[in-house]
């Protein structure tokens, strides 16, 4: 009975092809915008986890004001003293302090001016960090050894992509107006911020800007076996005696991890309000569908009746119905979701901006879900109409031309 | 609304109620006394009395029917009495909105009276619930219309058997290929609705209403939007139905020449049976 039924149902939905396609398209927009979003959401998330995995697991990072969004927070205006970081050295546990300092410099190359994110730290102790912490390798060059040697190191696309001519190992740069050397080149790590600046010695820098003794933020490798939250809370003792900067924030991976998660749960709380919103449009397409349909078929309605249709067989009908346009809508809806996510990805992916999006929770399962959501709510939308038009009395519909 | 119990006038054979009625025919059969509505009645009674002793197989008992739109009430049918004899062809003529259409839909449970009462085999069926009128209707009625009503969107085939899909049956493939190849429509089976002609189209709703082999058939003007010619066709595979099958026929028609071969013609005006069914014919020779 049932394969009858769902046979007459997919004949009549072809019997009008571009009303029934209209509304599918309904659906298909709804279920293509949550794939996007939550596709976004997840490339997004692992961009944040693998931004954190840079810090590594043995590392702490301090920078001045409130622990918000570590993000964004390194740009800043206070700055701490340098003294003050590297004395937290002297806490046990703690293996190299790495003071940093962030900027927007000009850089000369070949004629063409760039404006360029610039990392100043002392080159020895980063080097730790970068290479046991965060796997930062470099593709070309090596790192300089002198803190004044006037050496940078670039970034994978500003020595790939920002120049026309790319810029070699031992190529010169004029940065504000003097010549520095280029040592190296990081190999590329997929994201926007690491991969776009240039890397220079806290001296040289320093020297450039005239910022002696100054540093926006540190970042701390501890010694094997120490206890993390022991040493972050000495950190923190030890700085709250400095006066320079008042609020500062000290960051262990378990504290950033918990702070991108509470971030992260009001993210998706918008995507899955907007996902819903989607839906319900979507789902009032449906509705709207049906009932129109049910008007069109009044006279077929009375004649299925008069032919032996009982009312729950034209309830069934119309529901059937209903539930194919949301079913057909996901199916559609995914693909071209999972289409448009790739597209997007691959252009993200041209301007430096690798796994924007990412289908971790769209797994088989994610589908069957999003798919026995959107038959449910094509038969949810197909309820009413349904119900009108099973009600009809035989002769009255009969009459209806 | 005239009360049945007390004057309990009704001729056996019509079923029309004569209790009110200003001349009757009377008749003694066996010491009982018989009322009927004409000659025409009595005659038929008198050629096979024990028949019309027994139930009819439809009867409509003092039916009303009133049209509510907006304020306005348009009364239909007022306290109409007939009867449907098993195996019968019975024509029902009349002009336009005389009620024919609304007599039919009664008869074939499509329409809820307003007031009074239908029966089937003696079962009071007048307030069914809807399940079990959608069970009576593919079980023992077939519907003939005027447009055909076919579903534009199945073949002729599918159409056919549609009211077997409803009906939650298997096809009788054996029945119903002979039956197909009777009416000529073994080529047109793939073919929807509008690749075929009025006449295809309305044997092809004939089929339909065949399918699940029921004992009544009701047509609704079923040869109104054929030329003459291909109408006789569609009414030849009618009258063989009521002739051969002995299916009980009932035809809604305008046309006299389908109510002349009819066994009862029931002539309605303004909702109500008109007496005398000689007349009758007369009154209606277009």
């Amino acid at each position: 009975m049932f394969k009858s039924f769902l046979i007459l149902t997919l004949k009549s939905i072809r019997y009008r092809p571009l009303r029934s396609w209209l509304t599918i398209l309904g659906i298909v927009i709804g279920i293509m915008l949550v794939v996007v979003i939550f596709a976004l959401g997840d490339g997004i998330q692992n961009a944040v986890a693998r931004l954190l995995q840079q810090f590594g697991s043995d590392l702490i990072i301090i920078f001045p004001g409130k622990e918000t969004n570590p993000l964004f927070a390194f740009a800043g205006g206070q700055k701490f003293k340098e003294d003050d970081l590297l004395n937290l050295n002297k806490i046990r546990g703690v293996r190299v302090v790495v003071p940093m300092t962030i900027a927007v410099l000009n850089v000369e190359f070949n004629g063409e001016k760039k404006s360029v994110m610039f990392h100043s730290q002392p080159w020895r102790e980063y080097r730790i960090i970068a290479e046991e912490s965060q796997a930062l390798k470099l593709v070309e060059g090596k790192w300089p050894e002198s803190d004044d040697s006037r050496e940078v190191l670039l970034g994978y696309r500003v020595a790939f992509k920002l120049f026309k001519t790319r810029p070699r190992v031992g190529d010169d740069l004029i940065i504000k107006g003097r010549r520095f050397k280029v040592a190296g080149i990081f190999s590329e790590v997929g994201l926007q911020e690491e991969d776009n600046q240039i890397c220079m010695s806290h001296k040289d820098f320093q020297a450039l800007t005239s910022q002696r003794g100054t540093a926006s933020s540190a970042a701390l490798k501890l010694e094997k076996g120490a206890n993390i939250d022991l040493v972050a809370k000495q950190i923190k003792f030890q700085l709250s005696r400095q006066e320079v900067v008042r609020d500062f924030s000290v960051l262990t991976p378990e504290k950033a991890n918990q702070i991108i998660g509470n971030v992260f749960s009001i993210i998706e709380l918008v995507l899955v309000v907007i996902a819903l919103v989607s839906l319900v449009v979507g789902a009032v397409g449906v509705m709207n569908t049906m009932y129109t349909s049910v008007l069109e078929r009044t006279k077929q309605i009375g004649i299925m009746k008069a032919i032996g249709a009982s009312s729950e067989a034209v309830l069934s009908l119309f529901l059937i119905e209903s539930g194919m346009i949301g079913l057909v809508g996901g199916i559609l809806g995914i693909i071209l979701g999972i289409t448009l996510a790739y597209i997007i990805g691959l252009a993200a992916a041209n301007f430096g901006v690798r796994g924007l999006f990412s289908f971790a929770s769209l797994d088989f399962f994610g589908f069957f879900v999003i798919l026995v959501i959107t038959f449910i709510t094509g038969i949810i939308s197909g309820i009413l109409p349904a119900r009108q038009a099973s009600r009809m009395e035989p002769a009255e519909a009969l009459r209806y031309e | 609304m005239i009360d049945n119990k007390q004057n309990s006038k009704t001729d056996p054979v019509c079923g029309m109620d004569l209790s009110e009625a200003a001349d009757f025919v009377e008749v003694l059969y066996k010491e009982r006394a018989f009322y009927f509505c004409s000659d025409y009645c009595r005659e038929r009674f008198e050629k096979n009395p024990e028949k019309f002793q027994r139930e009819p197989l439809l009867k409509l008992s003092n039916i009303w029917k009133i049209f509510k739109l907006g304020n306005m009430e348009t009364q239909v049918l007022k306290g109409l009495s007939i009867n449907i004899w098993k195996g019968d062809f019975t024509a029902i003529i009349g002009a336009s909105g005389s009620g024919k259409t609304t007599v039919l839909n009664m008869l074939g449970l499509l329409d809820r009276p307003s007031s009074g009462r239908i029966f089937l085999e003696g079962k009071d069926v007048s307030l069914l619930k809807d399940e079990e009128g959608a069970g009576l209707r593919s079980k023992k009625f077939g519907f003939v219309f005027q447009q055909y009503n076919l579903m534009p969107w199945l073949t002729a085939y599918e159409n056919i058997t549609l009211p077997v899909v409803f009906a939650g049956k298997n096809i009788n493939s054996e029945r119903l290929e002979k039956q197909i190849q009777e009416t000529g429509l073994l080529e047109r089976m793939t073919h929807r609705p509008f690749e075929l002609s009025g006449g295809e189209q309305q044997r092809v709703a004939l089929l339909r209403a065949l399918s699940n082999d029921p004992e009544i058939i009701l047509g609704d003007e079923p040869t109104g939007n054929l030329d003459s010619a291909t109408g006789n066709k569609i009414l030849e595979l009618l009258t063989n139905l009521n002739k051969i099958q002995k299916k009980t026929l009932v035809i809604v028609t305008h046309n006299a020449d389908i109510a002349e071969k009819a066994d009862q013609i029931i002539a309605l005006k303004d909702g109500r049976l008109v007496k005398n069914h000689q007349t009758q014919r007369k009154m209606y020779p277009e």
